[in-house]
């Protein structure tokens, strides 16, 4: 362990992002011949130790390093290929190591026996490899390439049962929505490069950097820059109106949703944002606040109407990236890492621990041939008696993530509404919409988690009559014990020692931001207080209205359906972008044939016409011309052709009538 | 005879032999033709390897490397002069790597004709006749034997598609024989009138040098094509614009630009699945090297003048490409029109006048080159097999050829510009040029640089939409088990071409520099010569 320690955590981070990678080519070549998920998980593991022992315990509240090498020159401006290490960095690639570790080992019993596997590996190697080199890149462009891939592997991942027709269709629809994003990340830094010549994160943002806090006020392109920026953020961490990817992403096994779909990937946005927060002035960092709010707000209450278990967890998933959001947009970012990290382990335990329930009922589905969907919680209920472990960890998670005491949720989220309370203060006014929004959404929260779980794991299981005594039961130790340990995680000690501080976290402390707002003193009982009783009420209704079955609203109610539709968000895109696409390009394409070619045709059937009209004129005019001459000289000679007819009385005729001519004209003269 | 020279006529000693060779030495032409590609990629690999980086050439003789100049035909014209033709061949950064790819695109298309049968006599004599005029493009720096290499190349593409293609294959033919003459005739004059206005210094005779050409000041004062000039004028326009706009027209149909790209998607469908290889893979980027080369290297102070107008028809092309691909189905016509798009980068790139822009779009002809290569022979796999590219009629493939689907993925994403991969540096510099075009006053604005980057969205939309429709999904087939049979996955063979070009792809999307580094310094001269009249 010395030795490791001795390396450079530069040298150190570059092994944590090629472990998984050399992983990838690994599997990529023995292919079938390895299913076990051995060498996924070997590669992890060690990167997991190096990325904790080599490079976080160094870096971390230490100075920040930077290696770069020269990538290529395009004319006179060099670009380069590095590793930037720093608190943000190195915490952001300890987390994605950490939470994908467990994710590796859940999916060996979780995916056991797909016929698929062998790529199902090659392509988690893959995503960590992009996931891990993301979070350390040291120019813009550089994450620009890692911001793709890891959208790439989730295309893979998402469509890795590519024979079902609705996961291709939302792998596709995830690819291009983030295409969007990625255009806009792509202006970002075209429009940076133009205005400050480098893209090198060091050379913008460090010490030095071009953008010291002062600088920035100037020119219209910091603002089109920082929303082009966000753009890209927007669509990566599925932010209204760029979330309807998330949703359909379910489509995907599981245990990548929990990895890619809930955990990471899509807290890349939000990682984004704060590697580059010095960029943005006041305009875009409102944008972000208002947008994150609106995120915030309506995932909440897209989850109300969801039935299907996983869907419920991609809009909360929304709904808490749409606080890091605000986070980042009210300027305390740190606020915004501190929730990414802690609601990393929350959520990803909570899809993991739906992965174990939807997995038992698929099992129950397959023995009783029944035809229902294993996701829906229409057909759950009284779970907690057969899956007693599932339902723990479940509800530890649920209570992180409605922001319970004790809990690490508690701490980050209270951390975010406390401060955007303040800044609301600050500002005065109509801005306390955004802080108050969120007290409303995280009431919304606790409800549609305590939801979940009230319509999973109490009341009575809907096929209570036909199940066998054992049949539906925890899944093995590899899937529960990852659980377990993220559960662990989502207890307070993880980040904070103080249960009820969060100012006290190590995590906050690596950070140091300067919010231009002052602190509210009140601000931090009232808001922890009153968001614990509301969400404790919020429980209330829920055990009142699924455990206790009075449940008050009609099933037509036409704000449920609203809810359950998603809004009719998708129909919407549908019918306006994606058919308005489809008949824009039919359009392009008949015009295409018909005029841009038809002119061709028409030039060409006109020259042939053309040239027969000129056959035509050459055939009767100018050889008809010729013709004529011909033929007139020919009718002339025949005509001539009497004079010599040999006869002496006709010459002596003739010689007489000219003769007589000429007396004749001699007189008339 | 020089090393450039050997690379240019060794396929035309095959030619020869070839056609020497009795009709029963049959099996011996595609070993033949296989083996001078080999050798031809071999040398230019070895030129690309000695090439010296740090010389621009451009405009600058002493710049170019491997030159060769010999005096071709003099002849005295009595009052007109004496006329002066050389053989005059070199390469520099921006003509060499389009030498190794064409080179390299040959290679694969001599790998895809493997199985070919129709009398293999012609059709290899024919096809490294086309192999020596499309290195002798690349090369030649005077106009008259760069001329004469532009012509020998529409001989043996208009029987190749002629004879070889597919149904409409007489149509097609003719159509893109008729399109690039037009082209090429109307070159011809301006070739004439450059000719009467330059003077080489040396001499004092009139010459059909290029470089000279490029010099301001071996244009006679009061010439035809003079600078500033203000004795002619044709319909109250400048020469030199007239004479810019007839030879960058000439280019543009090779390129091709919107609307005069009608002739391609005929072509690329009709032609046998080697010859659209060639077409995609090398014949485009004629056009944008002729741009370059001479378009923008001769008449610079209209390259200035113009941008606006020919960044604005790379935009269109863009879009417009982008948006036929999207409602195509026949998968070799998709690619057809997704080739317009891809190639409309590349005049936005050049038209950007940024040194960002013009090597992405240098990198974009490159990487283009391969790819398009890479996926008009992925469509050849599936029409040699059921005679069918109809997108509708297949479904689910990727559970009967995992092999295929999986080169198909990795081409598609390569060619959406998925970044590892070359086309997204293309792409991505050509982006950034445009943007950077409004600081370095080029004089684009910052909306088609944004219009662009919307091809790169569309790009992604039409090739997922096809990967979904085609090979995902339940196995589905129009022909049933018949095609459920013949649809075999990738032999051996078709691995072989199709790996060097994707990882060739890999290759230069994680190492640029190997593109870039003998690029730069052409690149920026290029840029120099533009920048005093902008």
């Amino acid at each position: 362990m010395n030795g490791l320690l001795n390396i450079s955590p530069v040298y150190a981070s570059i092994l944590v992002v090629m472990l998984p990678f050399f992983g990838f080519l690994m599997q990529a070549v023995l292919g079938k011949k390895s299913n076990s998920g051995n060498i996924g998980l070997a590669t992890i593991i060690l990167s997991v130790c190096v990325s904790f022992f080599a490079v976080f315990l160094p870096v971390w509240n230490g100075a920040p390093l930077t290696e770069r090498m020269h990538w290529f020159t395009v004319g006179g401006k060099p670009f380069y290929v590095g590793v930037m290490l720093n608190n943000l960095t190195v915490l952001m690639q300890l987390i994605v190591g950490i939470i994908a570790l467990p994710v590796h080992i859940y999916s060996r019993a979780y995916m056991r026996n797909d016929p698929g596997i062998h790529r199902y590996w090659m392509f988690l190697s893959f995503f960590c490899f992009a996931m891990l080199g993301l979070t350390i890149s040291t120019s813009l462009l550089q994450l620009y390439v890692f911001w793709e891939l890891v959208g790439f592997a989730s295309y893979l991942l998402i469509g890795f049962w590519f024979t079902k027709e609705s996961a291709v269709q939302a792998n596709k629809k995830a690819f291009i929505i983030n295409r969007i994003g990625d255009i806009g990340f792509l202006i970002g830094i075209a429009l940076v490069y133009t205005h400050c010549g480098t893209v090198d994160l060091g050379e913008l943002f460090g010490p030095q950097g071009v953008f010291l806090p002062a600088v920035n006020a100037d020119g219209s392109w910091l603002t089109l820059a920082g929303l082009a920026f966000f753009l890209g953020a927007m669509a990566k961490s599925a932010q209204f109106p760029l979330h309807v990817w998330l949703p359909d992403a379910m489509e995907g096994p599981t245990s990548v949703s929990s990895l890619i779909h809930a955990a990471t990937m899509v807290a890349a946005g939000v990682f984004l944002l704060c590697t580059i927060f010095p960029l943005f002035n006041e305009t875009v960092l409102l944008t972000i606040a208002i947008i994150g709010c609106i995120t915030a707000l309506s995932a909440a209450i897209f989850a109300l109407g969801q039935y299907d278990i996983k869907k419920i967890l991609a809009f909360s998933t929304i709904s808490q990236l749409g606080f890091m959001m605000v986070g980042v947009g009210i300027g305390s970012w740190d606020t915004a890492m501190f929730h990414l990290a802690t609601h990393a382990f929350f959520k990803c335990l909570l899809f993991l621990a739906a992965g174990a329930v939807i997995h038992e009922m698929a099992h129950f589905k397959a023995t009783h041939q029944l035809d229902i969907d294993p996701q829906d919680l229409r057909n759950m209920g009284g779970l907690r008696r057969y899956l007693p472990t599932t339902f723990v960890c479940m509800t530890i998670a649920s209570l992180a993530l409605a922001g319970f005491p004790l809990t690490t949720g508690y701490l980050s989220k209270d951390s975010i509404v406390v401060q955007a309370f303040e800044w609301g203060f600050h500002l005065g006014g109509i801005y306390l919409l955004i802080p108050t929004t969120l007290a409303a959404v995280s009431l919304l929260t606790a409800f549609y988690i305590g939801r979940l779980l009230f319509k999973t794991f109490f009341g009575k299981f809907k096929f209570a009559e036909k199940l066998q005594k054992g049949e539906l039961h925890d899944a093995p130790i590899a899937m529960t014990g990852p659980m377990i340990f993220l559960a662990a995680c989502c207890l307070f000690p993880t980040c904070s020692f103080h249960p009820f501080d969060y100012h006290q976290s190590w995590l906050l402390g690596g950070f140091h931001v300067k919010t231009a707002f002052a602190a509210v003193a009140e601000m931090h009982s009232a808001v922890p207080l009153v968001l614990t009783l509301g969400a404790l009420a919020a429980w209330g209704v829920g055990w009142r209205w699924y455990v206790a079955k009075r449940y008050p609203l009609s099933k037509n109610n036409r704000w449920v359906r609203f809810a359950t539709r998603q809004g009719y968000f998708n129909e919407f895109y549908q019918l306006l972008f994606v058919k308005g696409t489809e008949q824009l390009s039919r359009g392009v394409y008949a015009f295409d044939h018909y005029v841009v070619d038809g002119l061709t045709r028409t030039f060409s059937a006109a020259t042939r016409r053309l040239s027969v009209a000129a056959h035509w004129f050459d055939r009767h005019m100018v050889d008809g011309l010729v013709n004529l001459i011909a033929g007139t000289t020919y009718y002339v000679g025949h005509l001539v052709r009497h004079v010599q007819n040999g006869q002496l009385q006709s010459y002596l005729g003739f010689a007489l009538t000219v003769v007589v001519l000429g007396i004749l004209y001699l007189i008339i003269k | 005879m020089g090393i450039l020279s050997l690379l240019i006529f060794l396929p035309l000693f095959v030619t020869l032999l070839i056609l020497v060779l009795p009709e029963s030495a049959g099996r011996m032409y595609k070993y033949l033709a296989l083996g001078i590609t080999v050798i031809q990629l071999g040398i230019s690999l070895y030129l690309y390897q000695v090439f010296d980086v740090s010389s621009a050439g451009i405009n600058q003789v002493n710049g170019y490397q491997f030159v060769e100049q010999l005096p071709w035909i003099r002849m005295d014209l009595g009052s007109i002069g004496l006329l002066e033709i050389d053989y005059f061949v070199g390469v520099d950064g921006i003509s060499l790597p389009l030498i190794v790819l064409s080179t390299l695109v040959m290679l694969m298309a001599i790998g895809a004709s493997w199985n070919m049968t129709k009398s293999g006599k012609g059709y290899y004599a024919l096809l490294m006749l086309l192999n020596t005029a499309v290195v002798g493009i690349f090369s030649a720096l005077d106009f008259f034997l760069f001329y004469v290499f532009y012509e020998v190349m529409l001989l043996p593409l208009y029987f190749l598609i002629g004879i070889w293609g597919g149904e409409r294959r007489e149509y097609a033919a003719i159509k893109f024989f008729i399109y690039t003459l037009l082209g090429s005739v109307f070159m011809l004059l301006v070739i004439v009138g450059l000719y009467f206005s330059v003077v080489n210094p040396a001499t004092g005779a009139h010459t059909f040098n290029m470089l000279l050409m490029m010099d301001p000041g071996n244009y006679t004062p009061d010439s035809f094509f003079a600078y500033a000039n203000t004795y002619h004028n044709v319909l109250g326009l400048e020469p030199r614009l007239i004479g810019f706009i007839i030879l960058f027209f000439a280019f543009a149909i090779k390129v091709p630009i919107v609307p005069l790209h009608t002739w391609l998607p005929d072509a690329h469908v009709e032609a046998p699945t080697p010859v659209s290889i060639i077409l995609a893979g090398v014949l485009l980027k004629i056009g944008g090297y002729g741009i370059i080369r001479v378009c923008y290297s001769i008449f610079p102070d209209m390259a200035a003048l113009t941008n606006w107008w020919i960044a604005l028809i790379g935009v269109v092309s863009i879009l417009y490409g982008a948006l036929n691909a999207l409602a195509q189905k026949d998968l070799k016509r998709m690619i057809a029109y997704s080739s317009v798009s891809h190639m409309g980068f590349v005049l936005l790139g050049i038209a950007s006048l940024t040194a960002e822009g013009v090597s992405g779009a240098m990198f974009q002809m490159i990487s283009h080159g391969f790819l398009s290569a890479a996926l008009f022979f992925l469509v050849g796999v599936i029409y040699d097999r059921v005679h069918d590219r109809y997108i509708y009629n297949f479904r689910g493939l990727a559970s009967l050829m995992p092999k295929y689907t999986a080169y198909v993925a990795i081409a598609f994403f390569a060619s959406l510009g998925l970044p590892g991969f070359s086309a997204f540096i293309g792409e991505a510099f050509v982006i950034i040029g445009a943007f950077n075009a409004e600081s370095m006053a080029t004089g684009l604005p910052r909306w088609m640089a944004i219009g662009g980057s919307l091809g790169i969205l569309l790009s992604a939309a039409y090739f997922l939409w096809t990967l979904q429709r085609m090979f995902f999904g339940q196995t589905r087939l129009f022909g049933g088990q018949a095609w459920q049979s013949a649809l075999t996955d990738l032999s051996a063979r078709e691995q072989i071409v199709l790996f060097p070009a994707l990882a060739l792809a890999l290759l230069l999307g994680i190492a640029p520099s190997l593109i870039f580094n003998n690029l730069n310094s052409s690149v920026l001269q290029l840029i120099d010569l533009i920048k005093p009249f902008l």
